[in-house]
Formats: C-alpha cells, structure tokens, sequence
C-alpha cells in the first residue's frame, strides 16, 4: 500500500493464558478513516488500546509515521483518544477540559483560547464553555470529548464506540459530524464500533474483525457486494442475508425444490456443484434484467412505510423478504417474489468463503 | 386528625423521646453540673455558682496550655497522617510488588487499641532499657530522655498518633482512588500528562472532598486523644503533655470535682465546633477552586 501511516505488524495480545488477538496485520494510510467493527468481545477495543498504548502488545511491531512506538508510552504517540464514556475531567469546565493538555505543553494563554474557540465554534460549544461535564448532555459532551482530541492536531484519532451512549437521533447527526470533520482535517482516524451501520457511514475502509481475526477489510460497498466469506455476509446489511443450502445444476440453483435460474456468466465461472451455501439480500428480491421467481410462505409482515419486510418460510429454513408496501401479500398463503439473480452470493459449505 | 397524620406522630414522637432521653437528657444534665460545684470525695450538695466554674477555667493556665498541647498534637499528626497516608494510597492503588501484604499490614496499627500501642511505645522509648535509646547509644549518644523533657514527650505522641491513625487514612484514600474512573486516567496519560500533574491537576481535586471529610474526622477524632497520654506521660512532665480530655479527666477523676469537669467538657466542646468551623470554612473556599 502507498505511504501508510500507521501499520500493525502481526501484532497480537494475550491476557494470561487467552490469547484474545492472534498476529493481526493492518496498514492505514494518511487520512484515512478506518472503522474497526464486530460483535462484542471480538478485541476491537484491544486493538484500539494497544494503538493508543494503553495495552501493550505481547508480541509484533506498531509503528505510527515511520517510527516504531510499540514500546513507546502512550503519551508520546501524539495520538488522541475519544473514550466510550467521555472521560472528562469533571471538576473542570468545558473549557479546561479541551484546553488542559496544551496547558501543561506549555502553549501560551492565547494559543490555547485561539483553539479552544476554534473547537467550540467546529462543535458548536460556545454557549456551554463555562459550564460542567455534570451540567451537560450526553451528546454535548461527547462533543467536548471531541473537542478535546481536535485542539491537540494529533496524528491519529482513535475513537472507541464514541457514540454508543447517544440517543438514535443524535448518533446519526454526530456520527455526519465526525465524519465530515476528520474529512476537513484530514487526520487519520481509526474508529471502533459494533454497529454495522456506523461502519459503513463512516468509513473509507471497513475493518471487520471476528475473535481477534480480521475477516475482511475493503470500502462499504465492497464489502456489501463481495463480501469475503459468509461471516461478513451475515454481519454487514440489515435486515441482514438470507443462507440455504443449494445445489448448482445446469445454470440453476436448487434450492427447496425450487429451480433459480443463473445468469449465464456466472453459472460459467462456478460450475456444477452439488452443496453451496447460496446467499441473497432481502433487498435484492425484486425485478431486474435477470430476476427468477421464488416461492416462500409468509409467516409474519414488518410495514416499515418505505418497503414491508415478509417473515416466511422456505422450506424449513427462515427468509426474509423486503417488498413493495404495496405488494400483496397474505400470511399463511403461499406468495412469489423476484429474486435478482445478478444480486446473489455463494459461498463454501466447508470454509464459508465467498466463491 | 387524619390517620396519615397520627401515623405520623407514631413514627415520630419514640424516635424523638429516645433522642431526648439518650443524648439530650445526659448532655442537659451535664450543662446543669456545670453551673454547680458537685463534690464527690468529700461528699457535698451540690451548689449554683452560675458561671464561676467556667470563669475559673478560662483564668487558669493550665486550659490554655492543654489547648495549646492538644492543638499541637492534633495539628501537626494529622498534617502527617494525611501525607503519609496519602502517598502509601497513591503507592498501593499502583499495585506494587506484594501490595497486598502490604494492604493488610499497613492496616494492622489501626486494629490495636490504643492503650496497648502506648504500652508498647512506653516499652520502645524506656530512657534505659527501650531499643530506640539502645540504637541511639549504637551510634555513640547518650541515653535520650524521650518521655521525660517536654518537647521530646510531645514529640514521641506525635509519632504515636502518626503511626496508628495513618492506617485509616491509607484505607479511605485507597477506597477513594479505586473508585476514581479509570478513563479519565487513560485519557491523560493519552494526553501525555506527566504523572506528577495527573496527581495534581485529576487526582488531588476528585478526591478533594474525600480529603476533606477524612482529615475532619481525624481532626474531631484527634482532639479527644486520651489513652496513649494517659499511659505514657499522664499529662507530665509536669502538665506540660496535658491535653484537654486528659486535664477534664483529672479534675473530675483526681480531684472528684465534677461542676469543673462538667465545665471543661462544654469548653471542650466549644473548642472543637470552633477549629471544626474554621477548617470547614476553609475547607470549602479551597473546594469552591474547584467545583
Ligand atoms: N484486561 C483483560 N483481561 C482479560 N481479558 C480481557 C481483558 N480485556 C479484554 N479481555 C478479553 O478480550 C476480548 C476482547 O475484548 P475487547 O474489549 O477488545 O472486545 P470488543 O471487541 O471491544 O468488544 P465490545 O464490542 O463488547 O466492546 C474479550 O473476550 C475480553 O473478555
Ligand atoms: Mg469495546
């Protein structure tokens, strides 16, 4: 990769006897913003803190610009961290908090205002400067947490799941602002979080890790159309893939009984195969220039206003369905929808990897 | 009356009486002795004398030297207790090596009552046959009359109260610095804040308030120091160890005159409201930087 900035090099951590990252490689270029996402407890916040320093790696090298911290202390680094619970200082005001590093740097009175103003003015913290962490909202201080990283022009942004403890709304505007932020400032960010759709909002590269394992780090959209093994599949979309297990015959996939005809190019590349595990993404049951009809029961209907999504059954196995509002449909009685044949993944029965 | 408020006065009318007739009653009674001359041995009925006893106390040089020694007893352990007892917080919290054999010995001086500790200190500082003058004399000095010459005396309290009562402080500066957030901590060290400003800038100002309330108890507790002085100097030489218990323990134990020491008791008391109220006044001011 051109010019990274931060690498990790087969680095990997132990607790006592448990290893909980096994060598893990990741390179990240200048300002890029990396999002690290799994399911709890897969190291994603490990990962983060042995970046920051706060963890130190058992074994393998960290280096940040060309120069090898792994054993340098996390205060020299020159990264900035925003903690899941803020971690403000909460005897002093907003404007000490964001402006206390510096002083301690030795940055001059003016300095510091200058870029406490600047901050507070980026995040819109003016009016709550003088107050206490105690007297603010979640969102505001978060805001403040941000603010603090943003004064001291680190190389590096680290953020562990900074918004979790917000309510949906302000997660979606804050995690725009963010976004656009570090665009402006073009300092790299690596970002963590278990949500999926913060993941693909936000990044320029998705990480997804699963126990310490990195299964796939490509862009959003690569990640949602050519997702690596089925593991990805299931993890990023929402609602998330449907799987069954499929036979490939004569350009068709077999599935339940019901016949799929393939598109030709892609039945060329895979084969006759007589166990797949066949995917499809409830959106991606509708018409297209290659859709075939699929035959399931429905067993239960989400109205979500924008599209309905039917509960059913296909054969024994469970599928979800996202239709038109207006599509008619009725519990209990068998209904047909489109599938998009050009939409469809498949999968390894054995190694689940994307074939 | 309705029956939610004559519930009320059955909840509120024992708990009130038992106050009354628990703390009320003794200290009212003891406020009546007060204006009294009460003689025990020889016996004699009692007299009002209206304010003579308190009047005879505030001219006598022994009150105001007792609050002089107690003053600096109090003052000067407390002002230790807390800095030791804060550093050897600060050294735990950071799990040294075998912190926690050190968690339970430290404490163990606290456990030991205090009659027991001035025993064994009136042991260890024996002008003659005491291992501290033994060690002193290793080095070529003369026996060292540590009990005996008034600045010595006071000095060798002093280490006592330093050495029990530091244990307490240590437990409630420990039990404060793990309850500290963690993040915060991390959030500096990210920030590379040296440690020395993490304890000053973080650390000291959380636990401000703890601070606070710990010194005020050792402050309050610390005035009422009896048992060591009374085994180890009892007061001498010559009242030059006295503090104010001690100096209302002879009068009304020595010299059987309970008004005096009745009188002492409510001066006693005033006293201390007295120093507790500058401390916290001041106190506050100190937090109010902060908060
Ligand atoms: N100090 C520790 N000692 C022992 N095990 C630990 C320690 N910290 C984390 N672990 C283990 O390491 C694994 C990874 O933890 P980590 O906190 O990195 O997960 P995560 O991906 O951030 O999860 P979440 O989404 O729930 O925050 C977990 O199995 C956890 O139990
Ligand atoms: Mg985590």
């Amino acid at each position: 990769m051109a010019d990274p900035h931060v690498t990790l090099r087969s680095i990997t951590k132990s607790f006592g006897a448990v290893q909980v990252i096994p060598p893990l490689d990741l390179e990240i270029r200048h300002g890029e913003f990396i999002v690290l996402v799994g399911p709890s407890g897969c190291g994603k916040t490990t990962t983060l803190r042995m970046l920051a320093g706060l963890e130190t790696v058992t074994s393998g090298a960290i280096t940040i610009g060309d120069v090898d911290v792994t054993a340098t202390p996390p205060g020299e680094r020159d990264c900035a961290m925003v903690f899941q619970n803020y971690a403000l200082y909460p005897h002093m005001s907003v404007r000490n908090n964001i402006g206390y590093a510096m002083k301690v740097h030795g940055a001059t009175p003016d300095e510091i205002n200058e870029r406490v103003s600047e901050a507070a003015d980026l995040l819109g913290l003016e009016p709550y400067l003088d107050r206490k962490p105690k007297n603010l909202s979640g969102g505001q201080r978060q805001r403040v947490a941000i603010g603090r990283a943003l004064v001291r022009h680190p190389q590096v942004f680290l953020f562990d799941e900074p918004l979790s403890n917000l309510d949906a709304k302000l997660r979606v505007e804050m995690r725009t602002e963010i976004k656009l932020l570090q665009k402006r400032l073009g300092t790299t960010a690596v970002y963590v979080t278990h949500d999926q759709i913060e993941a693909m909002t936000m990044a320029d590269r998705v990480v997804v890790m699963r126990a310490g394992i990195i299964e796939q780090a490509a862009a959003p959209i690569e990640l949602y159309e050519r997702p690596a093994n089925k593991f990805v599949a299931n993890f990023i979309g929402s609602p998330a893939m449907n799987f069954f297990d499929a036979e490939i015959k004569d350009g068709a996939v077999l599935i339940a009984g019901q016949s799929l005809t393939l598109p030709k190019e892609r039945f060329e590349t895979l084969g006759n195969r007589s166990k797949v595990i066949f995917g499809i993404r409830p959106e991606h049951m509708r018409s297209s220039d290659h859709a075939v009809d699929l035959t399931l029961v429905p067993e239960a209907l989400e109205p979500l206003g924008a599209h309905t999504l039917v509960l059913g059954r296909l054969g024994s196995d469970k599928i979800t369905a996202q239709v038109d509002p207006r599509f008619p449909v009725e519990i209990g009685r068998p209904c047909t929808v489109k599938v998009d044949m050009n939409m469809v993944h498949f999968f390894d029965p054995e190694t689940e990897v994307r074939l | 009356m309705t029956r939610d408020t004559l519930s009320k006065h059955a909840f509120m009318w024992p708990a009130f009486l038992i106050v009354l007739i628990v703390t009320l009653f003794p200290l009212i009674y003891a406020l009546t002795v007060s204006f009294q001359t009460v003689r025990i041995v020889p016996p004699m009925p009692p007299e009002y004398v209206g304010l003579r006893n308190y009047a005879e106390i505030l001219e006598s040089g022994r009150f105001w030297n007792a609050i002089g020694v107690t003053a600096t007893i109090v003052f000067i352990s407390v002002m230790f207790q807390y800095v030791i007892g804060y550093a050897l917080a600060l050294t735990l919290h950071h799990n040294v090596p075998g912190a926690s054999l050190y968690r339970v010995a430290f404490l163990l001086p606290m456990f030991m009552a205090p009659v027991c500790v001035a025993l064994i200190a009136r042991m260890l500082f024996h002008p003659v046959l005491g291992p501290v003058n033994e060690f002193f004399t290793l080095f070529g000095l003369a026996n060292i009359p540590f009990l005996t010459n008034p600045t010595l005396a006071i000095s060798v309290l002093i280490v006592i109260e330093i050495w029990q009562w530091t244990p307490f402080v240590v437990l409630l500066m420990l039990a404060g610095l793990q309850g500290l957030p963690n993040e915060v901590f991390e959030a500096a060290r990210v920030d590379n804040i040296s440690t020395w400003r993490r304890f000053r800038d973080i650390t000291f100002p959380m636990l401000l308030p703890l601070s606070i309330a710990v010194i005020f108890i050792r402050l309050i507790e610390g005035f009422k120091v009896i048992d060591t002085i009374f085994v180890l100097t009892g007061g001498g030489p010559g009242t030059s160890t006295e503090t104010l218990t001690l100096f209302a323990y002879n009068e009304g134990f020595k010299k059987f005159n309970i008004g005096m020491a009745s009188a002492l008791s409510f001066l006693f008391l005033i006293v201390v409201i007295l120093f507790g109220t500058v401390y916290l006044a001041a106190a506050q001011r100190l937090t109010r930087r902060y908060q």
